[in-house]
């Protein structure tokens, strides 16, 4: 229970925002998960395990639909204002995103099964490569919005909205090295174009770490910074830094 | 108008002409030490509060706030029991004056005028700023009696014909008019609530104020009632400006565009509505409009 959700003198509006804070983390958690499972499988070559990542999206998607329940429910109970209506509206939007996360993730897993499971030459390690670094890039930022959402740290939602830059580069460049790949040798145009899907999906989920990273800020200072340049959105935020 | 920073961090404002401008400029910096947070100024004021002190004897239940409120604005004064926002209310029409142990000091002026000065009539200026109480006190006279008191004894009538236009553009302005016009000779009192609460607007509205006081006016009104009420308010913006306490938080919200949280005697913070309910500033305000005050 943090600052956002406790102190009120009706105790049950603390426990009802504690839930759906509670959700968050929860999706968040199982879309970390789903990520590393989702690139497991490919690393694996295993195709058992990406049907399993595909099947359990629908976890995730029950989630989202309680979590909207529980928002309908206590915005017509509570009628949040405030700081208490930022951290609500907060949540619907974060957990969108991580239910988007899933969504990606998913696939990931069905690029396994592609890949494995349909009688063809799979890709090789080499091509594949710039996924795994681009996942691990994406995993360390969806870790990091999530700790900003649970800590209130904006600190860490500021370098989540930064690291959403570099990882465009990274995208940049796997592009180009898939390019070369191509250039070298034509029969890889088809996994290239797959990868390409890949890439993107990775580089999505980057954005939704990143979106978390602005609904954070928003919480905590009440400041849209959606659509805002990285310098302006720390110049705002800086006198609570 | 613009803000100007002061070296020592104080904010003062362009200058005006005159004496009016140096008053305005000394009390601008005063009230930014005396800790109100937002905007205490509006661009277009009718009534303009300047460190106001009220006393009950020896107890001070008011602290220097200095406030603006703006011609055809809604301002509600929000902030729990005792926090001062009735006795502050009560200052802008000198009700406070009916209490014998009661000592108001500062300068409120409305249009430039102080209503505090010795000279003024408190009469005519109880007709410019109108009041409507929490319970309805309608007189114990006709619905059109009701109306039609305020203007007799302040002479705004020449005769029968003019009484009964200013009776009925009284209850028109209040949604009354329709429910009544065809009982204006039966008591006021024999009213439910909430139409008695709105002959009293018509009632206040009858004698032509540039200001209407409300205090807590729907605390004693079922849900319809309220409604209409508050819709009501929301059209007498047009012509008037309103000041209304209210308990309502989420009234506070709906009806006005500027509203102020009081605690203990001191204006904590003051700004637009949206910008309260939304994203307030002070801790005190946040807690209390969120249900956090314990």
């Amino acid at each position: 229970m943090n600052e956002m959700t406790s102190g009120h003198t009706v105790k049950a509006y603390n426990q009802e925002l504690e839930t759906i804070n509670g959700l968050v983390m929860e999706l968040g958690g199982l879309g970390i998960d789903q990520l590393r499972r989702a690139v497991q499988t490919l690393k694996d070559e295993d195709t058992k395990a990406a049907g399993q990542v595909i099947d359990r999206d629908q976890k995730l998607n029950e989630i989202d639909i309680r979590a909207d329940e529980e928002i309908i429910r206590l915005i017509a109970k509570r009628q949040p204002v405030a700081k208490d209506l930022r951290d609500i509206l907060t949540v619907q939007k974060t957990i969108a995103d991580l239910e988007r996360v899933g969504d990606e993730a998913r696939k990931i897993a069905n690029l396994t099964i592609h890949f494995f499971d349909n009688g063809k030459t799979p890709p090789g390690n080499e091509i594949l490569r710039d996924i795994y670094s681009m996942a691990e890039f994406v995993d360390e930022m969806l870790v990091q919005s999530l700790e900003a959402f649970s800590e209130l740290d904006l600190h860490k939602a500021l370098d989540v909205i930064k690291r959403d830059e570099k990882l465009y580069e990274e995208f940049r460049d796997a592009l180009r090295r898939l390019s070369t790949f191509i250039m070298e040798d034509s029969r890889s145009v088809g996994h290239a174009v797959d990868i390409v899907l890949a890439l993107r999906a990775l580089e999505r989920i980057g954005g939704h770490a990143k979106n978390i990273g602005g609904f954070v800020i928003f919480l905590v200072t009440g400041k849209d910074v959606r659509h805002e340049d990285l310098n302006i959105i720390a110049a705002e935020i800086a006198d609570r830094l | 108008m613009d803000d100007v920073i002061n070296q020592d961090g104080t904010v003062a404002r362009e200058l005006k002409t005159g004496t009016d401008a140096e008053v305005d400029m000394q009390s601008t910096n005063e009230s930014q030490s005396r800790g109100t947070v937002g905007d205490i100024y509006v661009d277009d004021p009718r009534m303009t509060c300047r460190n106001v002190n009220v006393y009950y004897g020896d107890k001070q239940a008011i602290f220097d706030i200095d406030l603006d409120i703006g011609k055809n604005q809604v301002i509600s004064m929000i902030g729990p029991s005792g926090c001062g926002k009735s006795t502050f209310l009560r200052c802008l029409n000198r009700m406070n004056d009916t209490i014998d142990v009661c000592k108001v000091t500062g300068q409120i002026k409305m249009d430039g005028q102080d209503i505090y000065d010795g000279a003024l009539d408190v009469v005519p200026l109880r007709a410019s700023v109108g009041m409507v109480f929490q319970k309805p006190n309608p007189f114990p006279k006709s619905i059109y009696d009701n109306i039609a008191y305020g203007p007799r004894i302040h002479g705004l009538s020449d005769d029968k014909q003019h009484l009964d236009e200013i009776v009925e553009t009284s209850l028109k302005k209040a949604g009354l008019w329709e429910e009544v016009k065809d009982r204006l000779d039966q008591p006021g009192t024999g009213l439910s609530g909430g139409q008695q609460q709105r002959l009293c607007i018509a009632r206040a509205i009858a004698v032509s104020p540039e200001v209407i006081l409300m205090d807590e006016p729907c605390s004693a009104l079922d849900p319809i009632a309220t409604a209409k009420i508050e819709e009501l308010i929301d059209e007498l913006r047009e012509n008037y400006t309103i000041a209304i306490v209210t308990h309502s938080m989420q009234q506070a919200a709906r009806v006005s565009q500027r509203t102020a949280y009081f605690h203990l005697g001191k204006l904590i913070e003051v700004g637009e509505t949206d910008q309260i309910f939304t994203a307030p500033k002070h801790r005190l305000t946040e807690d209390y409009i969120t249900g956090r005050f314990g």
